[in-house]
């Protein structure tokens, strides 16, 4: 039995590494601001504004392909979340794959968690602001 | 990145990974539900509320699936709408 899940864990891992391979493929060779294929975000297709995330598919695709300065003017809070994401995402697959408990001390600040929202909440106003130097934050608006 | 010393033991993992993802790229409004579950897991684990806190992990990740699925969802809606209105179109042309 226990060799049936840990066979069952190794598809899932394999499954995820293919995922994974499948959107770096993706987002390295083609730029989201020349195909259609990517969907777009809804709020912005609703209302005209910018949502947090807006301008990250952009962001992603130019960080792959190594312009990280690029990557900031589509999107900078995603850029400056990015090695928190990466380090806490790796922690919490590590832990599923070697069946550990190592926990990322800074998630549990109640300071981070709301501080960390309260920038979302902040950013998403901020960068519909259509003024230097609010405009610096909207897709690439330098 | 330390395992805990306290002698209640490691809190689960809260989940917050999965929430700032949630937020910043999919559905803002979902993500923060899934936030402020995350926020909840290490006090009620503190006050020894081990069920409560590992609920408050698993409802921080049910919101940020949900906040993907709902992207997913509205990201179909809006390939179909292109469709429709393509396919409209096309024939609309007379």
């Amino acid at each position: 039995m226990a060799l049936l899940q840990d066979s069952n864990k190794y598809l899932k891992i394999g499954l995820i590494l293919f995922l994974g391979g499948v959107f770096f493929w993706l987002y390295y060779n083609y730029n989201p601001a020349e195909n259609s294929f990517f969907i777009p975000c809804p709020f912005h297709y609703a209302t005209g504004l910018h949502c947090p995330g807006c301008g990250s598919q952009r962001a992603i695709h130019l960080i792959f392909k190594g312009d990280i300065l690029g990557g900031f003017r589509f999107n900078p809070l995603l850029v400056l979340t990015l090695p928190i994401v990466i380090y806490g995402l790796s922690i919490t697959i590590l832990n599923w794959v070697f069946k550990t408990k190592y926990r990322f001390k800074l998630f549990y600040s109640k300071l981070f968690i709301f501080g960390y929202f309260g920038l979302a909440i902040l950013y998403w106003v901020l960068r519909n602001i259509d003024s230097y130097p609010f405009t610096l934050l909207a897709p690439s608006g330098t | 990145m330390e395992t805990t010393n306290q002698p209640m033991g490691t809190p689960p993992d809260n989940n917050l990974v999965w929430a700032i993802l949630c937020t910043v790229f999919c559905c803002l409004p979902l993500g923060i539900v899934s936030i402020i579950y995350a926020s909840k897991v290490k006090e009620r684990w503190a006050q020894g509320d081990y069920q409560g806190a590992q609920e408050a992990a698993d409802d921080a990740k049910k919101w940020a699936i949900w906040g993907a699925a709902s992207a997913v969802i509205l990201g179909i809606l809006y390939v179909l709408l292109v469709v429709v209105i393509g396919i409209g179109g096309t024939f609309a042309g007379f």
